[in-house]
């Protein structure tokens, strides 16, 4: 039986190195419509810190991956439609020098698209670049821009605007970021906590600019960009990357019949409505709920090349913390999955440690800045797990038969 | 020494550094860390998930 995988991300490369891990014989090809290149992609906001030009942050050539998981891999082909009655689909190579249509069967389908930026829509000329980094290529583009630059403005305070923002204030840029929430990580902590990163960064060179909105950017040969802010602020600025979060890449997914709500819904087997279409990582919702991260995409990896080498294995998760590279502040965030609840702070100063208390009175989320971040281990045993045992729906398939 | 290295986001544990915020002072040989113990960076990997860097001789190549 075959195991045909699409996307060459965190997902697709981590299924592939744990199917290897349970068979040696099973054939696998992973297609990707970019070049594959083997990165650690949370290093792509911290790479200036690691002194790590984009080429540095590639781990493993495509040449290793295939040689080392003994793996197919189809650079460069972008999957057309997918066939998950007769198991097939098709895929559009493409490169500078020639284009061509293949069709390739599977046995079990594993769709691993990611996701891709959100973009709001700000009023600019055409030249008037808005930067968005998700992938290695995005991340060439970004380091390109900034090259012999001073002023980066960033929209968005989450994960990633925030470990971008230290990144470059701790490499000598001066760093603006706008959003509309009142501190940063507002979904993940409580405001006597985000103040303390704020004010950190701001000691940095980082100038915040909460509660607004970047409304339009005027470009002029002369002063070069200005930022225009929903209160009437103006920023000068020489480039602009936004950072406002993921939305599911599922439109392969949903015209192959596989059922998307945000992201592609799957079971406790990660298959999908379609049977032996598998889908895992930032494309996929769980219970409703998006977990674009590395954790989680590595445990469903894990448990389904369990099932796909004949072992069904559901997927549990557990409590999920992240490390927030901010070197002004360290920070660990277990953002709750559901929002109703309250935070409950210790601490002092920088070193605090927040718990979220849902409304059964479990802690269901938790965030550590400081000297406290040292807790997490301990925290996320007692948290309440992300995705529990035994509780998931099993979706009902025309065919309960299942390649294994 | 020795040093070793996560597989997934490139952290490496250093046998001469050891890892003292996650409890682990300098000289804390690879032996003495715990199966269980999770990449201090990514949280995501584990001991037995790490690959050996080799012995790495007092200072430089």
């Amino acid at each position: 039986m075959s195991i045909v995988i699409i996307g060459a991300g965190h997902a697709g490369l981590t299924l592939a190195r744990e199917i290897r891990v349970n068979c040696k014989a099973t054939p696998i090809t992973i297609i990707s419509r970019d070049a594959i290149r083997g990165y650690y992609k949370p290093n792509l906001s911290k790479a200036l810190s690691m002194e790590k030009t984009p080429d540095q942050l590639v781990m493993k050539s495509a040449e290793t991956i295939a040689q080392d998981l003994d793996v197919k891999l189809l650079s460069h082909v972008t999957v057309i439609d997918i066939d998950a009655e007769h198991k097939e689909l098709r895929g559009l190579f493409n490169n500078t020098e020639e284009s061509s249509v293949m069709t390739i069967s599977y046995h079990s389908l594993v769709l691993a698209t990611g996701a891709s930026p959100i973009r709001i829509p700000i009023e600019r000329d055409a030249t008037t670049e808005l930067l968005s980094i998700n992938n290695l290529e995005d991340y060439e583009v970004f380091r390109e821009r900034i090259q012999q630059k001073k002023k980066i403005l960033i929209i968005g305070a989450g994960f990633v605007g925030c470990e971008l923002a230290s990144d470059l204030a701790s490499n000598g840029y001066d760093v603006d970021i706008v959003d509309l929430c009142e501190w940063p990580l507002q979904r993940a902590m409580p405001e006597v906590m985000g103040t303390e990163i704020k004010k950190a960064m701001a000691e940095q060179g980082v100038t915040w600019h909460l509660g607004k909105s970047l409304t339009s950017v005027k470009t002029d040969q002369e002063s070069g960009k200005t930022a225009y802010l929903s209160d009437g602020t103006s920023i000068h600025t020489d480039a602009i990357v936004s950072a406002v979060g993921l939305v599911p890449n599922t439109r392969l997914a949903s015209n192959a019949g596989v059922r998307v709500q945000r992201g592609i819904e799957v079971d406790a087997l990660s298959q999908t409505s379609q049977t032996d279409v598998y889908a895992l990582g930032d494309c996929v919702e769980y219970k409703g709920v998006t977990l674009p991260f590395i954790m989680p995409a590595t445990h469903a990896a894990k448990a389904l090349a369990k099932t796909l080498t004949g072992t069904d294995t559901e997927l549990t998760l557990p409590a999920l913390p992240v490390a927030v590279k901010i070197s002004a502040c360290p920070t660990v965030v277990c953002p709750p999955l559901n929002k109703k609840g309250i935070w409950q702070v210790q601490g002092a100063g920088m070193n605090l440690e927040a718990h979220f208390i849902n409304e059964e009175g479990v802690m269901s989320g938790f965030s550590l800045t400081g000297q406290c971040i040292t807790k997490k281990n301990q925290l996320a045993a007692e948290c309440l797990p992300a995705l529990p045992a035994g509780i998931s729906e099993i979706i009902v398939h025309n065919c309960t038969k299942r390649a294994g | 020494m020795a040093q070793y290295e996560c597989p997934d986001c490139g952290y490496v544990y250093d046998e001469k550094t050891g890892c003292e915020r996650e409890g682990y002072p300098a000289g804390t040989t690879w032996e003495q860390i715990p199966e269980e113990f999770p990449c201090p960076d990514c949280f995501v990997r584990e001991k037995p998930d790490f690959e050996s860097l080799g012995e790495i001789k007092e200072v430089g190549e």
